[in-house]
């Protein structure tokens, strides 16, 4: 693991233990109604500070907690213009499919390319701890993955272009 | 009233009595209100300790005397004089200044408040734009073609060194405080 990457991680990580400590809390807006405070902002002495965990400009994790639910919005890596495309199709691809991640957030919030929202629900009927390491795993996947696709994109355009241009030799 | 879509208000900003306009200032602590003279005399006064060598002293004045109430502008400059007392010291004293710092009197505040001042660093970071990054990686190439970069795992560059100073900060001082204090930074309404 990259020397720089090690503090960015345990720093999520330790940021997401501080800020998984949910509880139930019914809507004060309509009765029998539960929502998550953080997306229906509906009373503002439920809603915490937001933080932000940065290793540079274009990597960044932020961590918006409130009473029963957090929302976690990733930032990850994009260098040049393959990598921008390519992270936009992947977090598309896997936003589509977020009920089958359970805390995975359909939409991103504005300025990151992927969100997670994560509710007192969630946290009562799986495990904390593997909660947070669903997290930083994904994190530490998703720049390898997105690095390998760059490659093989590479590699198949090399062979496209070669296998073209063979008839004019 | 014809060219208001009256599907769109928001009826609870309305209502005086709804959880929508509860009134945060009684969940604040009383804080003093600071001007931002003041601050600036302050951070002076803490800019002299640090160049006489006295980093520690420096930093403890500088978290002792954060202005919560200030101004935007206030804020800035404390957290400008913060940041030059964290940059100043070396990776190799910080576990041995923090243990200092939270045998204090008041060190749990203490540790808190600079917790507080190393998110408030992070945050920094997400301000500035960073749609230059397209550009710089493409080297145009006498062919016509242009070459992309490679990935460059380094992340020396876009402020990544100021972020890593921040991050052994505050991986230090969770390893001492625990997860506690980042709780406490979420829940304090005094920002600094």
């Amino acid at each position: 693991m990259s020397q720089s990457l090690r503090p960015y991680l345990s720093c999520v990580r330790s940021t997401l233990t501080a800020a998984l400590s949910l509880s139930n809390f019914a809507s004060q807006a309509s009765e029998r109604h539960n929502v998550p405070e953080i997306e229906a902002a509906t009373s503002p002495e439920l809603l915490l500070n937001p933080l932000v965990v940065s290793r540079n400009q274009d990597e960044r994790v932020l961590v918006e907690p409130s009473v029963n639910s957090v929302r976690v919005s990733i930032r990850i890596k994009q260098a040049d213009e393959i990598e921008g495309i390519l992270v936009h199709k992947f977090m598309r691809f896997l936003s589509q499919r977020a009920e089958a991640f359970f805390v995975l957030r359909r939409k991103a919030v504005a300025g990151y390319d992927i969100s997670f929202l994560i509710t007192n629900f969630h946290t009562e009927e799986m495990l904390k701890h593997k909660l947070v390491d669903f997290i930083i795993q994904f994190m530490e996947e998703v720049d390898k993955e997105i690095s390998e696709m760059k490659l093989f994109l590479n590699a198949r355009a090399r062979f496209v272009a070669e296998s073209f241009l063979t008839p004019f030799d | 009233m014809a060219n208001i879509n009256w599907r769109t208000i928001n009826i609870d900003a309305l209502d005086p009595e709804s959880s929508y306009n509860f009134d945060l200032s009684t969940l604040t602590p009383a804080v003093l209100p600071v001007s931002t003279q003041d601050v600036q005399t302050l951070s002076g006064q803490i800019r002299q300790l640090l160049r006489g060598g006295n980093a520690e002293g420096a930093l403890q004045g500088a978290l002792e005397n954060a202005p919560y109430g200030a101004d935007e502008q206030g804020k800035a400059a404390h957290f400008s004089a913060v940041t030059e007392c964290l940059n100043q010291i070396r990776q190799a004293e910080m576990t041995p200044l923090l243990q200092r710092l939270y045998k204090t009197e008041a060190g749990s505040e203490l540790c808190d408040t600079l917790m507080k001042y190393l998110y408030k660093g992070m945050s920094q970071g997400a301000n500035t734009p960073s749609n230059h990054a397209s550009a710089k990686n493409v080297t145009p190439q006498a062919t016509g073609f242009s070459q992309a970069g490679g990935r460059s795992f380094g992340g020396g560059e876009g402020g990544g060194q100021a972020m890593s100073v921040f991050l052994s900060w505050h991986e230090k001082l969770v390893e001492m405080v625990g997860p506690g204090s980042i709780v406490r930074v979420m829940s304090d309404r005094r920002t600094v």
